[in-house]
């Protein structure tokens, strides 16, 4: 769990516009101002992977410790540790990935290091938007905002959000979707 | 079906506002599938051992009738009522349930009859709603004239508040409801041959009726080799092929069970196509495309103007030889129960298999401007994609974008500006390295999307820049101002 303290003294800014540590530009980026998450949610998905590394590095070297030998079993387990470590590298740019952007007409989201991804939702589309926190999220006051479109494959969300971000996000939302609404 | 049915069924007709009951031969089209099935079962039990078959016998007996007193309750505690622009359905003996379906919302309603329901006159009325997961209300069954007539009420009340509730479709309905005005089929001629061939499937015509213009009849002959000759038909001669080649080097005729549940499944799938699609009737009205086909279990459908979220046109390798086509339409709605889960997977086919003349008609008749997929993807593409890269393009007009790829089942998908519902675009690790992205567009429907695929970065982008304020342009002008 120190993983997840030492993130804790990260900066404090959220909404930054644009550009920040790590945050890849795209040669269509011109003219559009990206909001980023907040930087809690770096730890927050450090908090979770660690949550879901532990006990699973716990059980397998208990396992293989118990069964096979105990030299097998403890390598087993770092085997797992060192799996999480890596993919705990890989969090950070996939955190510093995530964008949106309120515009004019619609909600443009951007996530993804390895597939990158820009989804446009017209505000006149939105079905509706549910906010969810899961408890690692809650604990570190963030929420996760999603909004449905009657397309099963439109994916328009944004994991660690302030919780009053996600609130004010979510009316704004609304509002915008009510004003703009559009028969299918 | 006799006295008994006349009492409970809206004979009167015209006024639908008071409670009615489904028809009380209804548990036993209900059960009819379950029933097939034991009958099978018992059957086979009572050839392969004799002895200890009257126990099962008894057992299958017992179950037969807990399903038909299920079947009967289920039937006495539910009515419907149709009033105010809204269809009410009560049902439920434990959980009550109270469903209601405002006729604005209706995408499409379907009259499907069983084989079963066929014998007895009877038919199932489906109403098609938006929501993706909510199921859509079903009357199963209703005598075959009730049910088609309540359907045109239906869809008539349902074009009357859709007027003013959802602006974007009405205004639509009048362009193929002028078409239908021009070259009207005399009620004698090709319209009324349709409905002959379709064995009474739309009952006795009404006014209403005489009013269609046939647009594309299947032909028989050729649906059957198209299905031969489709994918379903190769995995049938792979499986003949493996059982012959079994066969002759174990020399045991005996291994060919080995092979049957293959082989029954294999029928199966060809028979469910077949059957389906059987006597596919496309015929333009004022309410919208009508849509009738099937062999045994038959499925009348009218597809309401302005509610068609996609269109694709279907061109596997073997059949342009042939210069045959598949053209299907995706309406919004729900992915619908599991019994229907084979016909779900699939778009609905408008033209099962056609020429590209019928083809062309049918998309004339579906969209009002027809870009063609004109820009190749770049070279650089055929690293990421070697196959499909043959047919990839895209192409748009202001009201339209088409999307085409494959290269063994050539797809080509037009989406309607106003009905995209998001624009994605979508980078991969391999696209990056060559310079590429692809932009989607989703619809709402049966997770329907075209796939505008390897462009260079730069022109993803622009695409991705462009095409929200296209559509949303494309939404204002179907909007009355």
């Amino acid at each position: 769990m120190s993983r997840g303290e030492r993130a804790g003294d990260a900066t404090p800014a959220s909404r930054t516009p644009s550009a920040g540590h790590g945050f890849p530009e795209e040669p269509g980026d011109a003219g559009i101002r990206w909001q980023r998450p907040s930087p809690r949610l770096l730890r927050a998905r450090r908090i979770q992977a660690a949550l879901v590394t532990g006990p699973a590095a716990l059980a397998a070297g208990l396992a293989v410790g118990l069964t096979v030998s105990l030299a097998l079993g403890l390598g087993a387990g770092l085997l797992l540790v060192a799996a999480g470590l890596l993919s705990e590298r890989l969090l950070a740019r996939r955190v510093a990935a995530w964008g949106y952007a309120e515009r004019n007409d619609d909600l443009m989201v951007r996530r993804g290091v390895l597939i990158r991804r820009q989804s446009v939702v017209p505000y006149g589309r939105m079905q509706f938007i549910d906010v969810t926190a899961g408890p690692v999220e809650r604990s570190l006051g963030l929420a996760t905002l999603r909004m449905h479109t009657a397309a099963a494959a439109s994916d328009a969300r944004i994991p660690g959000l302030d919780r009053a971000e996600a609130a004010k996000l979510r009316d704004q939302l609304a509002a915008l979707g009510e004003a703009q609404a559009a028969g299918l | 079906m006799t006295s008994k049915a006349a009492g409970s069924s809206p004979a009167a007709a015209d006024d639908f506002a008071s409670w009615h009951r489904l028809h009380p031969l209804s548990p036993l089209v209900r059960a009819g599938r379950q029933l097939l099935t034991i009958v099978v079962l018992v059957l086979v039990l009572f050839f392969a051992n004799h002895h200890g078959a009257g126990s099962d016998l008894v057992v299958n007996l017992l179950l037969v009738a807990v399903l038909l007193a299920g079947g009967v309750v289920s039937w006495l505690v539910t009515r419907w009522q149709v009033a105010d622009g809204v269809l009410r359905i009560e049902t439920g003996l434990v959980r009550r349930q109270s469903l209601r379906f405002p006729l604005s919302q209706v995408q499409a309603i379907d009259v499907v009859q069983t084989g079963l329901a066929r014998v007895l006159g009877l038919a199932e009325l489906r109403l098609r709603m938006a929501g993706a997961d909510s199921s859509g209300g079903r009357l199963a069954s209703l005598p075959l004239a009730d049910a088609e007539q309540l359907r045109r009420r239906l869809l008539s009340m349902a074009r009357a508040p859709g007027a003013v509730a959802a602006g974007g479709p009405a205004v639509t309905a009048g362009g193929p409801a002028v078409t239908a005005g021009g070259p009207v089929a005399p009620p004698g001629t090709e319209g009324a041959s349709g409905q002959a061939d379709d064995d009474g499937a739309d009952g006795d015509g009404a006014a209403d009726d005489a009013q269609e213009r046939l647009l594309f009849r299947v032909r028989p002959g050729r649906l059957a080799a198209a299905i031969i000759m489709s994918r379903t038909g190769a995995i049938a001669a792979i499986v003949i092929a493996a059982m012959a080649t079994a066969v002759a080097l174990t020399g045991q005729p005996g291994v060919v069970a080995s092979f049957l549940p293959f082989g029954l499944g294999i029928v199966l799938a060809v028979w469910r196509q077949f059957n389906g699609e059987y006597g596919t009737v496309v015929a333009a009205a004022a309410d919208g495309l009508r849509l009738r086909s099937g062999l045994v279990q038959t499925t009348a459908e009218t597809i309401r103007p302005g509610r068609v979220q996609a269109v694709r046109l279907v061109e596997p390798l073997v059949w342009r030889a042939f210069g045959w086509c598949r053209l299907e339409v995706d309406v919004a709605g729900p992915r619908q129960r599991r019994e229907n889960r084979s016909e779900s997977q699939r778009l609905r086919a408008l033209i099962p298999v056609g020429s590209r003349a019928d083809a062309a008609q049918m998309i004339g008749e579906l969209l009002r401007a027809q870009p063609v997929p004109s820009q190749r993807a770049p070279r650089s593409a055929r690293w990421k994609a070697p196959l499909t890269y043959h047919f990839l393009a895209w192409g748009s007009d202001d009201r339209y974008v088409v999307a085409s790829r494959g290269r063994v089942c050539r797809k080509t998908t037009w989406v309607p500006l106003e009905k995209v519902q998001s624009v994605r675009w979508v980078q991969g690790p391999v696209q990056r390295r060559l310079g590429l992205a692809s932009v989607r567009l989703d619809v709402a429907g049966k997770r329907v999307t075209a796939s505008i695929g390897d462009r260079e970065a730069a022109e993803a982008h622009e695409i991705l820049r462009r095409l929200p304020g296209l559509a949303s342009n494309a939404r204002k002008r179907a909007q009355p101002a």
